[in-house]
């Protein structure tokens, strides 16, 4: 893909990402094929900004953070204990920003 | 999530399930004011899974009929509780991987969206019946 168009997804979606990734991302979209741009482009990434302030209020300790970046197995286990009996609920104030962002890169994955 | 992540995650819930429902059937006094559950210490109303604790011991006592009036909640716990620790020794001793393929097949099957409408529906009406109750 043409340095342009790369440049102009990582301006857009570079804050979906772990920094560590963004080199990674950015050499392995300048070698893929042209074809792949459109669907790349109409990828829904969520933003980790977003998805920590449903953490941090009410919906959290039911699990639907963990509803909404797609991982509906460990999101119905804190919707059935009460968010892990409130523990849960706490740690993932932590770690969902990064999990998004691991969420994300896994989506991407399947294109590069 | 891969198998290894998966697997840590599901011993550390039920090692701490386990220890939660071993300390709260000790107490004898049924001690109501205590609670884990956030929302319910933030905001006084009961969350769609408050009284699962107290639905999975009426089971251990065999009153399967005040589990249910408790929480429906109990029961899926209670089978996850019983299948869960069996699933993950086999898998562990055996060196396969079915139920990380189950899980994910699971997950896969919620992402379908009628059945996720009709689970989000029977979770709502659930929690009105847990404000209702009281709990």
């Amino acid at each position: 893909m043409d340095t342009q168009k790369v440049d102009l997804f990582m301006m857009i979606n570079g804050k979906y990402f772990k920094a560590e990734h963004l080199n990674y991302i950015r050499e392995k979209l300048l070698g893929i094929d042209e074809t792949k741009w459109n669907r790349i482009m109409a990828l829904d990434f969520k933003d980790p900004n977003s998805i920590m302030l449903v953490s941090l209020i009410g919906p959290g300790a039911l699990g639907v953070d963990r509803f909404l970046i797609g991982e509906t197995g460990t999101g119905v286990a804190k919707l059935l204990t009460c968010g892990g009996l409130g523990i849960w609920t706490i740690i993932d104030w932590f770690i969902i920003m990064d999990l998004t962002r691991d969420k994300n890169m896994e989506k991407l994955q399947a294109y590069l | 999530m891969s198998r290894n992540k998966l697997y840590l995650v599901l011993i550390l819930l039920i090692t701490a399930g386990y220890c939660w429902l071993g300390w709260s059937l000790t107490q004898t006094t049924h001690n109501i004011n205590f609670t884990p559950c956030p929302i319910k210490n933030i905001t006084g109303i009961a969350c769609p899974s408050c009284g699962s604790t107290r639905s999975v011991s009426q089971i251990i006592q065999g009153n399967f009929a005040d589990a249910f009036m408790l929480n429906p909640f109990g029961y899926i716990i209670a089978l996850a509780m019983l299948i869960g620790p069996i699933w993950l020794l086999f898998d562990l001793i055996s060196k396969k991987d079915t139920l990380h393929r189950g899980y994910h097949k699971f997950e896969q099957t919620l992402k379908i969206k009628w059945i996720a409408i009709v689970l989000i529906l029977l979770t709502l009406a659930n929690w009105a019946w847990n404000i209702y109750k009281g709990l």
